[in-house]
């Protein structure tokens, strides 16, 4: 609302102008009272924020802290330490500033990380809720050089720490620590991420830790991610910002036309009025005066009352969405939060939803199921691997590649296993496929405690080198591409791919495993290479990753595991009816084609042949893409009238190289295509994408759950994230959490559009009530000889904009146009407010034109009845006000669509309330209109002259919505009619319930039309292919299974785990 | 139909936690709601009866108009002599007598009491820098005497503050009428013909003109500086300034019946200047009503927008016989047609 500002900042120059007396027409008070009201309602609120954030800061700031002083420990604030403090912290202590850790005492939950053989980590676990939103447990280790070092020797210690500038990538930490004499060698010790506490979290399963700080107050990991999210502005902000505009250039230019009549009536005709006295001479200024009580006068056009009341309204709509019981996770009870208040009813215009998969449309819930070894399926009768007999005979007779297959599952991961009071062990992993594969491994008796005693490991993520009996063997397990090249050559790897090809069918998620067993001599060789890789300050995960690459060939390939993740409750029926509100979706996933086409196809993204087609694009290299790129697009062209529902699928390559160098053809393929699906694209590219959408000009919302999600939610117009179990994450970014998919119908149904309804109306009726009142000044202008006298007085004007006007449309917050049920019954009426239909200039101009009528109407009645021996001033003014107060309540009634007991209390209880306050103002004998409401209340022309402007008034306004409900009824009027009538409602109910039985008798239409949203009133849907109602395929079954290599998945991912 | 009274109990199985919103019918926007729809019989109905009821209010305003018998006699230009007429503002600005007589005649029977209006047209004390030459914190108490700066260019006289200040008193009106029938004096009652409210608390009853009209250039009438200011009626009046540019003053009541064919000798002082202006004097005389004085617009008014509601409600009836619409028909909506019909 950046117009608004400039707005507000000219009203308080219309304020300061006020001050010079010669020029106000009534009270500065008038201007004033209503400004200072509205800035002491956002001052105070913004000062209580500022307060509770002063208040949180201070006990941030002096929170007491340890710190180790010439091995002395001495407590002071938080706020006090410097780079290169170390402080000493004792267990579930929260981290105050990023720190490299020195000296830690073992605890002996994790007494085995002692059989840990290279680089003999010590390691103690790090809660990381506050930086990334996840609460599960982050390992951390002392680094190398510093093993040994206890706390006495402290005091002693004397080093250099060499640290990259700050950054927020809470991911990456490349330093090097060089310690002095007498300290081990003289090394360079290459210092990770694993190697610090970063501020905010919480230290536990360690007794104490010791810390050098490295960075403190805003230059920590968090301090610089926590940026401030630049304020989105609404659609409905920029239209009503464009109104405003024109409003304001209107207003400009009746001030300039009435400053130049009153200079020149001035000039020729109250030079003759001698009892106005003007002076013959006159300093050249005084040619502005009159414009400028013009513009004072003027100044009332731009409602200032309508900032308070939007905030006011949004806020309750934030707390509509909060307090929805609908919307409340029964599983875990999580509520909906609106962490942005101000967006809502941009919900009700989205176009656009870009969905993340895992997590987001699934359940995130892993369950191993089913398993193939070497060539054998496991699982494959009853859909359940851990009761299948076979299996569990074979582990019993101990059969080689059955035992090999079960370690890998067990050890070949990050998992940490913490053992419960009740002395269960309870799997931490930051993966869920791992977490899945591990329980499995438990499960068939292959149960991960730790490390076992006769077990070497050197543990590096994804490859696990494994010592047994002196042998080094290397485990890996990945996406069958990224573990397939590199098998031995003598093996037969067609019965994996079949493998995994037939589960990915399933919609399971597949991982493979893998083994081989290394010579020590190729593995101290390596290791030497890794070391040096690992402690390289530019480009260290490249370079670990490349190495890692080095010990990956002659792999001997064990089998493949296959894992459920259930679609979420509901998913498919809420894009279904989204869809048919004229939503697209385009899912982005850095899972694979065939599982994302799986997925996409039970969650009815797509049609299964032969009403859907899918349109491929790909190759590795430009003229590749391009090609493919231009026959989808040729495709996509010729097939607009077809009725065929077509969708494109691109992998994150292909999308690199067709945005790179493509970028016009992509974009207009971005606005043929209803649907699409991404696969294999990385959070950056997620968030690419959503740039194209909005640089279309389309509404954008973004949902995701996981931290891969983040950066595409805050890109878009509206993210929303799913407080899900990859973390909170996605949905500390977001501007909506919701606990599950589903809920998404009701927040863009339900609360979108009825925020968009209700804002849509409060925005354009205050404009009304302002436009109104300033017209009555503007006419009165003419009979007052243009010298811009105000007809009403300064308690009236002020009284008008905050209190007469402002609370009946408040409580349209709670008005329904249609029920719930209706609008769940015909999604395509969001249509109404996707392209605008209820505030765009024409309906504008409807409001103006009524503000218009209205104050023609209040005029011209009252200088009429009013005429001759009545005509007081203060008695005029006070009927033309009731005249414009009594229209409002008309309005008001007439524009509400449900009347609850709060409606007919602030309509009818703000009439009563108008005649209260002037009562009371007329029994104050020095107020100027002392005694005027009593004279008139007790004439029986005033009450005449009410009840002949509200008949004048509304009586046409109120023809014309009859006729225009009656015979061009919006396809709002008739869904309203239909559910109040009672009658066709249920028949069209069902029908749109079971849109399968439907199937045959509609024929769908195309869905990639181009872009058609005409804002201005026209006949709507029909001619709307977007609305056009679609079937989608019979059969598809409910519930489905995804697979989904989660090691290759996301780029982000696997580069993470290259460097531990 | 309270609003928040009307929550029931929490639907089972929502675990607790802190988080879980407060279940109310106004939180889940439930509130039962009365929503009306705009039906053809209800429409038509409304306009019947708005017809049915402004009609008759109408025609019972229309009368109450006709009721008020109202003379109106313009005397601006008849009292200025034929010499003169060329220049009728140094007429009005010279010295000497300036009384002027008329007739009147009754035309219809005047019960009493009968009101003397005097009406100036085109006489704009509605214009701002007049509207604002006031100060009534002045006029209420002798101790704000002071209090003139409002009050420009009428502020004070060499350096002594003028009470009542500003152009509004400054230039208060002075035209004078006596009224006699068949050569008998009719008395004009000039008591309460200002408001009780302002006699009482806006004049103070020991405030005193001073100062007034005693500098250059004299503007209307002069105030008996023996006589306080709450008993200045015809100041009171003036001071209460008129919306629009045609307006009547209360001159005073004539407390005698007034009957048919009765004429009516006003002698009458012409001094107050409307010639500089082309403004218009009037004086008139007339009855009340319950509605106040003669004035048709009401009725006409509320027959004009009756007789439209009355058009309406037969136009929307026809519609509705010639073109029946069945509300709500779902085949209105686009999405349900197929896309061929």
């Amino acid at each position: 609302m950046k117009l608004y500002i400039v707005e507000l900042s000219s009203q308080e120059l219309v304020g300061a102008i006020q001050l010079w007396s010669l020029i106000t027409p009534v009270n500065p008070a008038s201007t004033w009272g209503p400004l200072i009201f509205i800035f002491a309602v956002s001052a105070s609120k913004e000062a209580w924020d500022d307060y509770h954030r002063f208040l949180s800061d201070k006990i941030a700031n002096e929170k007491q802290v340890w710190i180790v002083k010439h091995g002395i420990k001495k407590h002071i604030q938080a706020q006090e330490i410097q780079v290169g403090n170390i402080v000493w912290l004792r267990e579930n202590d929260e981290v105050p500033c990023d720190l490299v850790l020195l000296v830690l005492l073992i605890h002996k939950v994790f007494a085995m990380l002692r059989l840990f053989k290279c680089g003999k980590k010590w390691t103690h676990t790090l809660q990381t809720a506050a930086l990334d939103g996840e609460t599960d447990l982050k390992t951390r280790v002392i680094p190398s050089a510093c093993v040994g070092i206890d706390l006495e020797l402290l005091h002693r210690m004397k080093g250099v720490l060499e640290c990259p500038v700050p950054d927020k990538d809470i991911r990456r930490f490349d330093a090097n620590m060089r310690l002095f004499p007498p300290f081990i060698d003289n090394d360079v010790c290459s210092l990770t991420i694993k190697n610090t506490l970063l501020q905010s979290c919480y230290l536990r399963n360690t007794e104490w830790a010791c810390g050098a700080s490295v960075y403190t107050g805003n230059q920590t990991k968090l301090g610089m991610s926590r940026g401030i999210a630049e304020p989105k502005l609404t659609a409905m902000d920029a239209m009503i910002d464009k109104l405003t505009g024109a409003i304001f250039v209107f207003q400009i230019v009746v001030v300039l036309v009435l400053g130049v009549a009153g200079n020149v009536w001035k000039d020729t005709e109250a030079r003759k009025q001698w009892y106005v006295q003007y002076p013959a001479e006159a300093p050249w200024y005084e040619l502005l005066v009159i414009p400028l009580r013009f513009e004072l006068l003027c100044s009332i056009m731009i409602p200032i009352s309508i900032k308070v009341s939007l905030d006011l309204v949004k806020g309750l709509y934030a707390k509509f969405i909060e307090w929805d019981v609908e919307m409340i996770d029964q599983e875990t009870g999580t509520a909906s939060y609106a962490a942005n208040t101000a967006i809502s009813e941009d919900l009700g215009q989205v176009e656009y939803i870009l969905t993340d998969k895992t997590g987001t449309l699934t359940d995130n819930k892993m369950i191993f199921r089913r398993c193939c070894i070497g060539s054998i399926f496991y699982g494959n009768e009853n859909g359940d691997a851990l009761k299948d007999a076979h299996l569990l005979s074979a582990i019993t007779s101990g059969s080689t590649d059955v035992i090999r297959f079960l370690t890998v599952m067990a050890i070949g991961n990050t998992v940490i296993p913490v053992r419960s009071k009740a002395g269960d062990i309870v799997y931490k992993a930051q993966s869920q496929d791992e977490e899945a594969l591990v329980i499995a491994a438990a499960k068939l008796n292959m149960v991960f405690v730790g490390k076992n005693a006769n077990l070497l490991e050197i543990r590096f993520n994804g490859l696990t080198i494994h010592c047994q009996n002196g042998k080094i063997i290397l485990l890996s397990k990945g996406a069958d591409e990224s573990i397939l090249p590199y098998a031995c050559a003598g093996q037969q790897t067609r019965t994996i791919t079949e493998a995994v090809e037939h589960y990915a069918q399933l919609g399971l998620r597949t991982l493979c495993l893998a083994w081989r067993e290394l010579e020590e001599d190729e593995y101290l060789e390596w290791l030497v290479k890794f070391k040096e890789a690992s402690s390289v300050l530019v480009d260290r995960e490249w370079r670990i990753a490349e190495v890692c690459q080095r010990l990956e060939h002659d792999l001997y390939i064990l089998g493949v595991t296959a894992i459920e993740d259930r679609l979420q409750d509901g998913v498919p029926e809420t894009i279904e009816t989204l869809r048919k509100a004229g939503i697209n979706f385009w899912m982005l996933t850095g899972d694979k084609q065939n599982t994302a086409i799986q997925i996409a196809l039970s969650c009815n993204f797509i049609s299964p042949e032969p009403k859907g087609q899918l349109l491929l694009i790909d190759g590795k290299s430009e003229e590749d893409v391009s090609r493919s790129l231009e026959r989808v697009l040729l495709t996509m062209r010729n097939t607009t009238s077809e009725p065929k529902d077509v969708a494109f699928v691109i992998d994150g390559w292909a999308l690199e190289i067709a945005v790179k160098h493509h970028r016009k053809d992509f974009v207009e393929l971005a606005i043929l295509s209803r649907t699409a699906i991404c696969c294999r694209v990385t959070p950056s590219q997620k968030a690419q994408l959503v740039e194209i959408l909005k640089s279309c000009d389309y509404r954008t919302l973004a949902i995701g759950d996981g931290g891969n999600d983040v950066r595409m939610i805050q890109q878009a117009d509206i993210g929303v994230g799913i407080s899900g179990r990859e973390g909170l994450q996605a949905a500390r970014a977001a501007d909506y959490s919701i606990g599950r998919f589903r809920f998404l119908k009701r927040l863009i149904l339900v609360h979108g559009r009825y925020s968009y309804n209700r804002r849509a109306f409060l925005s354009q009726y205050s404009f009304y009530k302002s436009l109104l009142i300033c017209f009555i000044q503007i006419f009165f202008s003419f009979i007052s000889g243009v010298s811009g006298t105000s007809l009403f007085n300064s308690v009236s004007l002020m009284a008008y904009n905050v209190f007469y006007t402002s609370v009946p449309v408040l409580v349209s917050v709670i008005d329904k146009d249609l029920s719930e049920t209706s609008v769940m019954q015909h999604p395509q009426i969001l249509f109404y407010c996707q392209a605008g239909r209820l505030l765009n200039p024409s309906t504008f101009a409807g409001w103006f034109g009524r503000s218009l009528f209205h104050a023609i109407v209040v005029f011209v009645i009252t200088i009429h009845a009013y005429a001759n021996e009545k005509s007081e001033m203060e008695e005029l003014g006070m009927v033309a006000l009731s005249g414009c107060i009594w229209l409002q309540a008309f309005v008001v009634a007439q524009e509400t669509n449900s009347f609850t007991v709060l409606q007919h209390l602030s309509i009818w209880g703000n009439l009563v309330g108008f005649y209260v306050i002037n009562f009371l103002f007329s029994a104050i004998p020095s107020s100027g209109m002392y005694t005027i409401m009593f004279r008139l209340c007790s004439q029986p022309s005033y009450w005449i002259t009410m009840f002949l402007i509200v008949g004048a008034g509304m009586g046409p306004i109120f023809a014309l919505k009859y006729y225009r409900y009656t015979y061009r009824p919006s396809k709002i009027n008739i869904l309203q009619q239909a559910e109040r009538t009672g009658g066709p409602i249920v028949t069209i109910g069902n029908i749109e319930t079971q849109p399968r039985t439907m199937e045959k008798e509609v024929s769908p239409l195309s869905i990639t039309q181009p872009k058609n949203r005409s804002p201005v009133y026209e006949p709507l849907l029909s001619e709307s292919p977007n609305a056009t109602r679609r079937s989608f395929g019979p059969g598809t079954p409910l519930e489905f299974f995804q697979s989904q290599s989660r090691l290759s998945s996301s780029s982000g991912y696997s580069r993470n785990c290259k460097d531990n | 139909m309270s609003s928040g009274g009307g929550g029931s109990s929490e639907p089972s199985g929502v675990k607790k936690t802190s988080k879980r919103p407060k279940y109310s019918r106004f939180t889940q926007q439930e509130l039962p709601a009365c929503k009306p729809i705009l039906t053809p019989s209800w429409v038509i109905l409304t306009f019947l009866v708005a017809g049915v009821v402004f009609i008759p209010l109408g025609v019972i305003c229309l009368f109450a108009s006709q009721g008020v018998v109202e003379i109106v006699d313009r005397y601006d230009t008849d009292c200025v002599p034929e010499s003169s007429r060329a220049n009728k503002v140094a007429y009005i600005q010279s010295e000497g007598n300036k009384m002027c007589n008329r007739t009147i005649t009754v035309t219809k029977t005047m019960k009493h009491p009968i009101y003397v209006y005097y009406q100036l047209e085109n006489y704009y004390q509605n214009h701002r820098r007049y509207v604002k030459s006031r100060n009534d914190a002045q006029l209420r108490s002798p101790r704000e005497e002071n209090d003139v700066q409002t009050c420009a260019p009428e502020d004070n006289v060499a350096g002594h503050p003028i009470v009542p200040c500003g152009l509004v008193a400054w230039s208060l009106f002075n035209d004078t009428y006596q009224f006699s029938r068949n050569s008998e004096k009719l008395p004009v009652n000039k008591k309460d013909i200002s408001w009780k409210s302002d006699r009482d608390s806006k004049f103070g009853k020991n405030v005193y003109p001073k100062n007034f009209q005693s500098g250059a250039p004299i503007g209307g009438g002069t105030l008996d500086p023996k006589k306080p200011l709450s008993e200045q009626e015809d100041l009171i009046v003036w001071m209460r300034t008129a919306a629009l540019p045609i307006f009547r003053k209360l001159y005073g009541k004539i407390e005698t019946d007034l009957n048919a064919g009765d004429t009516i000798m006003v002698l009458l002082e012409n001094n107050y200047n409307t010639y500089s202006f082309n403004g218009e004097k009037k004086l008139v005389l007339s009855t009340t009503s319950w509605l106040g004085g003669r004035n048709d617009f009401l009725g006409v008014a509320y027959l004009t927008v009756g007789s439209i509601c009355l058009f309406l409600a037969v136009t929307f009836s026809v519609l509705y016989l010639v073109k029946p619409r069945q509300l709500g028909d779902p085949s209105y909506l686009s999405w349900n047609r197929s896309p061929g019909g």
